[in-house]
């Protein structure tokens, strides 16, 4: 799968997850220090923020794998820039870029149109939920209160990561240093990647 | 914040103890595959005994600054008592027998045991993490998932070019809030026009990431850089007989652990 992934594009990967690397681990002082106060659902409105870099990547690059292998980039970075969440972070990046690439794969890599991206979002935040119940023992809370979490989680995976995701890239998109990505090459109206 | 926390110590950086000389990913594996066990434990004892015994382990086979872990930790048991109250009001088990009433709200003791359960695997989870965060040197843990763990040289290398523009990224964004200031561009006092603010600071770090990118792919390839599978290292990292010893001592604390239900009860 990497053989057709140019060196280029996985620094570009390794970059971005450095810069939200720091927007991650801004958002994860905020939400420890708030889960104190209103307890596990404190992550749930800004948990999109942590989907966002496969999305991003996945919107600039358009290559099957794009979302997994950035998320998990990702992961690995904070673990790296001293995340005390740990190790266990990995396979959270994998499982949440998981996510997201089943909504690309589901459209074929054909389509990146808000709509998708937003559905991306949907996907990683229930691929994450589904992790965070098994190790967060969301059992043992009551249906009504896991679906609340559920609920704001999608909310935000497609309102921060969707939506977040796409003014990101179209704001670089006009600053014209995206030239020789697949998104600039699709918008010209070349074949596309 | 990793590399700082790593070389924190008074005494540098080659400290020679059994937890530093781990293989990182030997380390990696063994962490987390207490934290999977972990997550099949609803009683209050067996992480409780995960944390002490991780502390424990810390005590003997490492020398980190303790202050610098309690300043890690703090978060954490603020996060631990939000796990405790919420798993109390929203518990889906209300069975057994009521210990505790707070006017008319009653705690039984599936409740109590649930929420001390969620509590204690939040800080036994940060406690094997921060072993592993202070023990571990972060260059190091991406050589060996490369040399152990079969990861591609192409997306192990550019984790580490990521990880080394972590300063210049640092310079630019303090850079990029300096020109901006310099223009008469007002810090936002409301933090969510701060947040909305951040935008103009992101766009010019991507841009500027992008570029950098690109430099750093077009030297490494210039460099003969190739991305194949190889199997002679500059540095290598072993797998060797501190491991194995050490992995014992991860499985006998979770075997004991998990098994304290049974001699406590």
């Amino acid at each position: 799968m990497l053989k057709s992934w140019k060196l280029k594009e996985v620094v570009l990967m390794s970059l971005f997850s450095v810069v939200f690397g720091i927007v991650y681990l801004l958002f994860l002082h905020v939400g420890n220090i708030w889960a104190g106060f209103i307890g596990p659902i404190a992550y749930e409105w800004i948990f999109g923020i942590w989907f966002i870099v496969s999305i991003i990547c996945m919107y600039i690059i358009r290559k099957p794998g794009a979302a997994v292998i950035s998320e998990t980039i990702a992961a690995a970075i904070e673990v790296l820039l001293g995340n005390a969440v740990g190790p266990r972070l990995i396979l959270a990046g994998v499982i949440q870029g998981l996510g997201a690439e089943a909504a690309f794969a589901a459209t074929r890599y054909k389509r990146f149109d808000l709509w998708v991206l937003m559905l991306a979002g949907v996907g990683a935040s229930i691929f994450s939920f589904t992790y965070g119940y098994l190790l967060g023992g969301f059992t043992v809370f009551s249906t009504g209160y896991v679906l609340l979490m559920l609920g704001i989680r999608i909310v935000s995976g497609a309102v921060l990561a969707g939506i977040g995701g796409k003014v990101v890239v179209d704001g670089l998109l006009a600053t014209g240093s995206l030239r020789g990505y697949a998104i600039t090459r699709t918008k010209k109206g070349e074949a596309s990647a | 914040m990793l590399s700082i926390i790593y070389c924190s110590r008074k005494d540098g950086c080659s400290v020679n103890t059994a937890l530093h000389n781990m293989n990182p990913s030997v380390k990696f594996i063994a962490v987390t595959v207490c934290m999977f066990t972990l997550a099949f434990y609803f009683n209050p004892w067996t992480p409780l005994f995960v944390w002490i015994g991780v502390l424990a382990l810390q005590l003997l086979f490492s020398r980190i600054d303790w202050k610098l872990w309690i300043l890690f930790m703090i978060p954490f048991f603020i996060m631990a008592f939000g796990y405790f109250w919420t798993t109390l009001v929203f518990a889906e088990d209300k069975s057994g027998p009521v210990v505790l009433s707070i006017w008319s709200f009653h705690i039984t003791e599936v409740q109590l045991n649930h929420a001390l359960s969620l509590s204690f695997r939040v800080l036994a989870f940060s406690g094997l993490s921060l072993l592993f965060a202070l023990t571990t040197n972060p260059v190091s843990f991406i050589l060996s998932l490369m040399q152990q763990m079969k990861l591609s040289p192409k997306i192990a290398y550019s984790i580490l070019v990521g990880y080394q523009f972590l300063p210049v990224l640092k310079d630019e964004f303090v850079q990029i809030q300096q020109a901006h200031r310099l223009r008469g561009a007002a810090q936002e006092k409301n933090v969510f026009r701060r947040l909305m603010h951040m935008r103009k600071i992101l766009l010019p770090m991507l841009a500027g990431a992008v570029r950098k990118a690109e430099r750093a792919a077009f030297a490494m390839e210039a460099r003969g850089f190739t991305g194949e599978k190889r199997n002679s290292f500059y540095k290598v990292i072993r797998v060797g007989k501190v491991d194995g010893y050490m992995v014992g001592l991860f499985m006998i604390l979770l075997v004991v652990s998990c098994t304290s239900v049974f001699y406590i009860n």
